[in-house]
């Protein structure tokens, strides 16, 4: 048979007693592997129950997209080409090896002929390339070493163990080779292109020598591939399995959403220990692949700050690894037990949770889908219900929204005061009888800055025919700062309280002038029986465009950049509506950050950090701006209440008020409808 | 150590006032009630010694029954029980009222140290704690920045205009405290939950031996005779820099004896 027809000897050189022991050594390591995966399957266990088995149509979209097609993977060209490369070579191997497996052990006779040719031709050049992604792995990790990084001793072992294994098995393919195929001069020996050329120094080496060595080279090439397998499950390449799986298990609730805990009934609040965690809290920390892309895009991190994303959920894993039995024997850190020490405060550094401004760039980044941003709210709800430990200066910020439902000393009976003289009905007088609800925000209503832009968008709304009303004094805030800040109580009560009130009037269709009150009240009011039509401003603004009910005519003659806002942009999809009000405007030119929409650098007042000190490291609103000046823009567009006074005050300390200026979009398009005078400096 | 904590429902203090022209008094329905922030450094003082020197602290306030909305912000932060002064007859009480109406209480309780606000951000007339120390018998200790008590006695760091003066006396005592003696701390929401749960002792006038002309609008010696704006406050001094900067604030200092 040999030679006559185009094929392989199996086992060339391999004796019946070594296939057996080959077997029961697989054997052992598949073992070994499954005790690998049971232990962290306990461990996950200790989670609380979340349901992640809904739409398992989307799921399985998911999987294919995010898994094999690498969809966020392959979203930075150098880490997703090496990926791919590793992967792809990995999965062909795999497969290619089963499929030997299979002709070999269960006389299944299929590789000959021209499907051989290809085979060998497919599994040589995906073993090259994975070597290329090898390469370039270690390349990155050793050479390049970006900060965000840091190798760790396992990422050695594991990286070793994956070239180890490609190169001796292109050695054992190639010493074959040169004791067969290259000597009988068969024809298609080029088709293994990578033994081909291994074996070529070899050829000259007599057949007995080159018999012991192949001896070797196979055992040595099958112990590592062997002990990569078993160690998968106790290393980062557990993430082989974990990840794909991590996008099949993904969240299909608004990205906005934060989860509506029954305070009533519960017994802890937050997640201060492990078992107050959900399963998928846990399994995520396993899923990470310490790519650590979250970490290179977090505002927090980027300005010097102790918070890293790729920690927190390290850390968390690190908590389970390290803690396993204590943790299965049902031992409790609340307890004070001293064999575990807290996870919040030691294994978790408090302020990394309060540096944390939810701005989502870490999710939005992470090519498994992991959630960051819901474990750090939850364990600042720990902090705030049940440790009562926060920042200080949030303290008088709990107080007046509880008792003046706005974030300042501030007497809530003047919550309408930026009305005064523009004759805006309020739903009491028009017993709901509108179409819009416009929604302030404490924001709009009370900071002096921020009320000329509310001035400027209720005066092109009436000037647009638009039919809608204000809750006055009746509004309060969302309660997005406290919920954020990890307040839950607090929200929960001012939540309750304005859908009592919104569902009072019958109000269907809202209109909110802050991204942040756009969110809550759109994607987390459902949960306490609120459920309306939310848009934000610049979504009716650019439907008033479209629909020619307002005409930008009047020309803006500035350079401007846009800064897209968190709560609009990455967490409700909104990147054009604003952009479309700013093209539709003659005169201005817009030019992007490189940091523009999913990619938006926040302005640092997120999560509540609005409210906080920021002690540490350069200033988050300042990076930002300098973001924008390096456009050569003058002018820094904003669409949020929020991003207007952090940017505003950016500028200002980067002493650049001579050069720069922000604007709200209302403030430029009622420049441009000829309302300049009047919108842009009213009586704020 | 038996801690008690006087504290006072109050409108929300950064809410605009309203005064009836009527009475002169201010008004206190259709508003925002709260316990007076004052209040809270007071609770937090008394939590502080019963966390050092074990015991139970009581919030004790007099009151309509609408007034437990603001005790229980003070067993929220981890008062263990309240005493509310509640009757009818109690409307319109002056600062003696008061003073005797609580006093009366408290002699029904065996206190080491009875708490106080400087004065009550309402009212501000800072009567009611000396009165209730003449009532009692006891010394009083006033403007503490500093409190510690200790072989049976507590000392204390009492404000001053340019400094302090440290002053001491036997328990039992009424002490007032000033809002820079501590940080209030901010319940948990287990603390809210269980505050739900704890026990407030309600105390009618007559279970207090008291009679009706004693308390109230009966019983009161005080009188609001006029209302009148405050004077505007003067805007302060600005001393522009010209190379003396230093001099001018280190004489500005001086002048006031704060060097
Ligand atoms: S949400 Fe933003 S600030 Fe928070 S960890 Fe993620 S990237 Fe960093
Ligand atoms: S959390 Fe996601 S983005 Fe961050 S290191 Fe892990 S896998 Fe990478």
């Amino acid at each position: 048979m040999p030679g006559s027809e185009i094929s392989r000897e199996i086992y060339w050189n391999v004796t019946a007693f070594s296939v057996v022991l080959m077997y029961l050594l697989a054997g052992a390591t598949i073992a070994v592997f499954t005790y690998g995966f049971y232990r962290r399957y306990r461990l996950w266990r200790l989670g609380k129950p979340a349901n992640r088995l809904d739409h398992v149509m989307q799921r399985v979209a998911a999987f294919i997209a995010y898994g094999p097609g690498h969809g966020r993977t392959a979203r930075d060209l150098y880490p997703g080409l090496m990926h791919l490369l590793i992967f792809s070579g990995f999965v062909t191997l795999f497969i290619g090896t089963l499929m030997i497996m299979v002709q070999a052990d269960f006389d299944v006779q299929f590789l000959h002929g021209q499907f051989y040719l290809f085979y060998s031709l497919f599994l040589d050049v995906f073993g090259f390339l994975a070597i290329v992604g090898v390469l370039m792995a270690l390349f990155q990790r050793y050479v390049v070493k970006p900060e965000y990084l840091y190798a760790m001793y396992y990422d050695g072992i594991v990286l070793g163990l994956l070239l180890a294994n490609l190169v001796t098995g292109f050695g054992v393919e190639g010493l074959r080779m040169a004791a067969t195929e290259l000597r009988q001069g068969v024809a298609w020996a080029a088709w293994s292109p990578v033994g081909y050329v291994v074996a070529q120094p070899l050829v000259a080496l007599d057949p007995g020598a080159l018999q012991a060595l192949h001896t070797g080279f196979w055992w040595l090439h099958l112990l590592l591939a062997l002990a990569f397998i078993a160690y998968m499950p106790y290393s980062k390449m557990l993430h082989s399995f974990t990840s794909p799986l991590n996008t099949f298990l993904r969240s299909f609730e608004p990205k906005g959403q934060l989860s509506t805990p029954d305070l009533e009934t519960a017994e802890t609040f937050g997640a201060g220990r492990i078992r107050d965690f959900t399963w998928k809290d846990l399994f995520d920390g396993d899923a990470c692949t310490e790519c650590g892309r979250c970490t290179a895009v977090c505002p927090a991190r980027s300005t010097g700050k102790l918070l890293d994303p790729k920690l927190i959920v390290l850390d968390l894993r690190n908590y389970i690894t390290r803690h396993e039995r204590g943790l299965l024997a049902g031992r409790d850190v609340a307890a004070g037990d001293p064999a575990l020490p807290a996870l919040v405060g030691e294994a978790i550094p408090e302020q990394m949770l309060w540096d944390c401004t939810t701005c989502r760039a870490c999710m939005q980044a992470c090519p498994v889908l992991i959630e960051h941003v819901p474990k750090i709210v939850n364990m600042r709800r720990y902090l705030v219900l049940e440790e009562s430990r926060f920042p200080r200066e949030v303290q008088g910020v709990f107080n007046n929204l509880e008792n003046r439902f706005n974030p300042w000393q501030l007497p809530h009976q003047q919550r309408a005061a930026w009305a005064e003289g523009l004759d805006i009905p309020t739903m009491a007088e028009t017993k709901g009888q509108v179409e819009y609800l416009l929604w302030v925000g404490c924001f709009g209503a009370f900071d002096d800055r921020n009320k000329r832009v509310t001035r400027a968008l209720a005066k092109i709304l009436k000037e647009a025919g638009v039919s809608f009303a204000i809750l006055g004094s009746e509004e309060k805030c969302t309660g997005d700062p406290a919920r954020r800040i990890g307040n839950e109580y607090l929200y929960q009560m001012l939540a309750q309280e304005n859908v009592e009130t919104l569902n009072g009037y019958g109000v269907r269709k809202i209109v909110t002038q802050c991204p942040h009150c756009f969110n809550t009240i759109r994607n987390e009011y459902p949960d306490f029986g609120g459920r309306y039509e939310v848009i934000h401003h610049t979504q009716l603004l650019a439907e008033l465009i479209a629909q020619g009910r307002i005409k930008p005519t009047k020309p803006v003659d500035e350079h401007i950049t846009f800064h897209d806002p968190c709560y609009l942009g990455r967490y409700n999809d909104e990147y054009d509506a604003p952009r479309y009000i700013l093209k539709s405007i003659p005169g201005l030119r817009l030019s992007e950050m490189a940091a523009s929409r999913e990619k938006s650098f926040c302005c640092g007042a997120g999560g509540g950090r609005m409210f906080m000190e920021e002690k540490q490291g350069a200033r988050v609103n300042q990076t930002r701006v300098g973001m924008a000046q390096a456009t050569g823009a003058d002018v820094i567009a904003a669409a949020c209440p929020f991003c207007t006074v952090m940017l505003e005050d950016g500028i200002t300390g980067k002493g650049l008020s001579e050069q720069m200026r922000l604007r709200d979009c209302v403030e430029l398009l009622a420049e441009s409808l000829g309302e300049a005078q009047a919108g842009g400096s009213g009586a704020g | 150590m038996n801690v008690y904590v006087c504290v006072k429902q109050v409108p929300d203090p950064n809410a605009p006032g309203k005064m009836d022209p009527a009475t002169n008094r201010l008004v206190r329905e259709g508003v925002e009630l709260v316990m007076d922030p004052w209040d809270e450094y007071g609770v937090e003082a008394g939590l502080q010694l019963v966390e050092q020197h074990g015991g139970v602290l009581t919030v004790i306030s007099m009151g309509p029954e609408r007034a437990k909305e603001a005790m229980r912000k003070a067993l929220a932060m981890g008062a263990e029980r309240g005493v509310l002064v509640s009757d009818p007859a109690l409307a319109g009480s002056d600062a003696l009222a008061t003073a005797r109406a609580l006093a009366e209480a408290i002699k029904r309780e065996s206190p080491d140290i009875v708490i106080c606000g400087t004065e009550s951000s309402d009212g501000s007339t800072g009567l009611m704690p000396g009165m209730l120390a003449e009532l009692l018998g006891w010394p009083q200790l006033t403007f503490a920045k500093k409190l510690a008590v200790g072989d049976g006695k507590a000392t204390i760091h009492r404000q001053t205009e340019v400094g302090f003066q440290i002053v001491e006396a036997p328990l039992p005592v009424v002490v007032t405290v000033t809002g820079g003696i501590n940080e209030p701390r901010y319940p948990s929401l287990k603390g809210i939950m269980t505050a739900k749960r704890k026990e407030i002792v309600e105390l009618s006038v007559g279970a207090l031996g008291l009679s009706a002309d004693q308390v109230g609008a009966a019983g009161a010696k005080e009188q609001v005779l006029d209302l009148a704006k405050p004077e505007e406050r003067q805007s302060g001094t600005i001393a522009s820099d010209e190379g003396d900067g230093g001099v001018k604030i280190a004489d500005f200092l001086q002048q006031r004896r704060f060097i």
